[in-house]
């Protein structure tokens, strides 16, 4: 159990796909313009993640080496197709809304990722802590950006006017450079976070060994 | 049609105003050459895989009646013309497959691909217009490509503000060029 | 080695069999209800720009000419009580990031009597707006760009920025939409007029 834990904070923060590994940019960006776009894709990415993930890892001892590009390729797209087409039957708005990134999830880094590096070679079930962990920590991040620059883009949040009337909404974040900006101090933020945790831990390592001499 | 292109390429560029094929935008510019290859190898594989999978959906699929295999289609006949082109580069041009390396199969992960080849779909663009969009829009992701590349050499060779060193300099770049990009929406009427 | 290959051959047309299976049954279970959502959509739409109308006869046939700017999709002649109330028009045209559709009514007395955008392919908080419900060009009327148009005369200006409102940092979006709007109505009034000259009921 705890293993299972330790695992979802990996995904969840000390190796978040946007943040510290910096795969699956490409449709994280272009939803964030409004939080409820944020969380259908977060949503479905790491349903399609947990399913390929889970998929892959009960299948892998008859999964041949040579061909397991291709079939991952088909597992990932089959999911993808599922919630494409759940999405576009039972939440029709906001599908469309989000265009063609559904689709584009087949694609996504992090699934491809995490499916050849760790899916293929592991239980099923740790695969599902890897996957939440992943899809969560995804999630999360795009709705930070999405809340931001829909906040002071347009006022609201997630649709509800949450600024008062007065306040005059700044464009700039709803379009694409101002995207960009958000996620360029994200980054930077996440850098400095990481450079403190790894301080901290070397003094704590500094600090074990000190003991252990003295 | 020349509206479409001019939209594609500059107005509504790909990488700048729509945030697509980030990925390999900011793994493969470090050096305008490597980039300049990226960017025409995505055009070709764009071009080729427009011409392949509209006759597929329109002729085979969509007669069928199988238009839900549209993505599992769509990303194999991409998969496919990729492994293709590794082959013949590693045949014919020996030396652009080693400078290429580990980036070729990269390409079919290239989010601006599979998006050119859905929304020729879903714009019900015609056979001819949708080579048009293909094109138009690996233009544009040439265009990004080169010049973040441009950028980068002039990052290198200057003074960076210490918490925007690394990633956040590049994004910060994107930003400003995308802000530059903006001004081509006075082009259509 | 050729039973190798076989073996392999054979794994991977399993799983894409597993696959295509599987979707087929994911589509047929959804197939119905997105269809349905189309037309659902279209009927609600057509009862939003005129509530005391009792009939929409299709007349797509008949509509004559064509318009620049936009692909006349369908068009309904609009009745209460046998007698004709306007018409709408379902037209579609290209917009920044793709084809939008749009549904215009027009009254007998050649005004713009709504607007409803059923589908755009633009960018989410940006030209997207135009089908976005609580999005207002007109912050004090609370007009939303589709709602701006309704009451407008076809004979008024459809400048964007001087006789329309656009939506903000979308003026390419707001210029395709306007376009498209000005063909319906004029293909609408055309129809219209063409029917009465005729003396039709």
């Amino acid at each position: 159990m705890n293993r299972l834990w330790k695992q979802f904070k990996q995904g969840l923060i000390y190796e978040n796909p946007l943040l510290m590994l910096m795969i699956g940019l490409c449709s994280a960006l272009a939803v964030t313009t409004s939080v409820s776009n944020a969380i259908g894709m977060g949503l479905a990415m790491t349903f399609v993640l947990l399913c390929s993930e889970v998929m892959i890892s009960a299948f892998r001892k008859t999964i041949p080496e040579s061909i397991r590009m291709p079939i991952f390729i088909i597992v990932i797209a089959a999911f993808t197709t599922i919630i494409d087409y759940t999405m576009q039957a039972y939440f029709p708005a906001l599908s469309k809304s989000m265009g063609v990134f559904i689709p584009l999830i087949v694609v996504n880094c992090i699934i491809m990722g995490r499916v050849e590096a760790f899916a293929y070679k592991q239980k099923p079930l740790i695969c599902v802590a890897d996957a939440l962990g992943m899809g969560l920590g995804y999630t999360w991040v795009l709705v930070g950006i999405a809340a931001i620059r829909e906040l002071l883009g347009n006022g609201t949040l997630a649709g509800i006017q949450v600024m008062p009337d007065s306040f005059q909404p700044i464009l700039f974040f709803t379009l694409s450079p101002g995207g960009f900006l958000v996620f360029a101090l994200f980054i930077s933020l996440n850098l400095w976070l990481k450079g403190r945790m790894q301080k901290s831990a070397a003094a704590k390592a500094e600090a074990k060994n000190q003991e252990v001499a003295a | 049609m020349m509206k479409i292109f001019i939209i594609a390429l500059l107005i509504n560029n790909v990488v700048l105003m729509r945030y697509i094929a980030l990925c390999s935008y900011i793994g493969m510019t470090g050096e305008v050459g490597q980039s300049v290859g990226m960017g025409f190898a995505v055009t070709f594989v764009t071009v080729i895989a427009t011409a392949a999978t509209w006759p597929l959906y329109h002729f085979v699929l969509v007669p069928l009646g199988l238009e839900f295999l549209k993505i599992l289609v769509f990303i194999l006949v991409i998969a496919s013309l990729v492994q293709l082109v590794e082959y013949y580069l590693k045949k014919n041009v020996p030396g652009l497959y080693a400078a290429m390396g580990i980036y070729l199969p990269l390409i079919t992960t290239n989010c601006a691909i599979l998006a050119v080849t859905f929304e020729n779909i879903s714009n019900n663009y015609s056979f001819l217009t949708s080579i048009v969009y293909s094109v138009g829009v690996s233009a544009g992701y040439l265009l990004a490509m080169i010049l973040l590349a441009g950028v980068r050499v002039r990052i290198k060779n200057s003074t960076v503000p210490k918490f925007l060193a690394g990633t956040p300099i590049l994004f910060v770049s994107t930003s400003l060029i995308a802000i530059a990009f903006m001004g081509f929406s006075g082009l259509i009427k | 080695m050729t039973k190798q290959y076989a073996k392999l051959g054979f794994i991977l047309a399993a799983f894409s069999l597993v696959a295509c299976v599987g979707l087929s049954f994911v589509y047929a279970a959804t197939k119905d209800r997105i269809a349905n959502q189309a037309s659902v959509q279209l009927q609600a739409s057509l009862k939003e720009l005129f509530p005391e109308a009792d009939a929409f006869k299709d007349v797509t046939a008949d509509l004559g000419g064509s318009f620049k700017g936009a692909t006349l999709d369908a068009a309904y002649l609009v009745e209460r009580s046998g007698a004709p109330m306007g018409m709408a028009v379902k037209a579609s045209g290209n917009s920044y990031g793709g084809p939008a559709t749009l549904l215009v009514g027009v009254g007998i007395d050649r005004r713009i009597a709504g607007v409803r955008v059923l589908d755009s392919k633009d960018t989410p908080g940006l030209g997207y707006n135009a089908m976005n419900p609580s999005y207002f060009v007109d912050k004090a009327t609370k007009k939303t760009f589709p709602g701006q148009f309704t009451g407008k005369a076809l004979t008024d200006g459809f400048a964007v920025k001087q006789d329309v409102a656009a939506i903000a940092a979308a003026t390419i979006t707001s210029k395709a939409l306007t376009g498209i709007i000005k063909a319906s109505g004029d293909a609408a009034q055309a129809y219209l007029e063409h029917t009465s000259s005729v003396g039709g009921n």
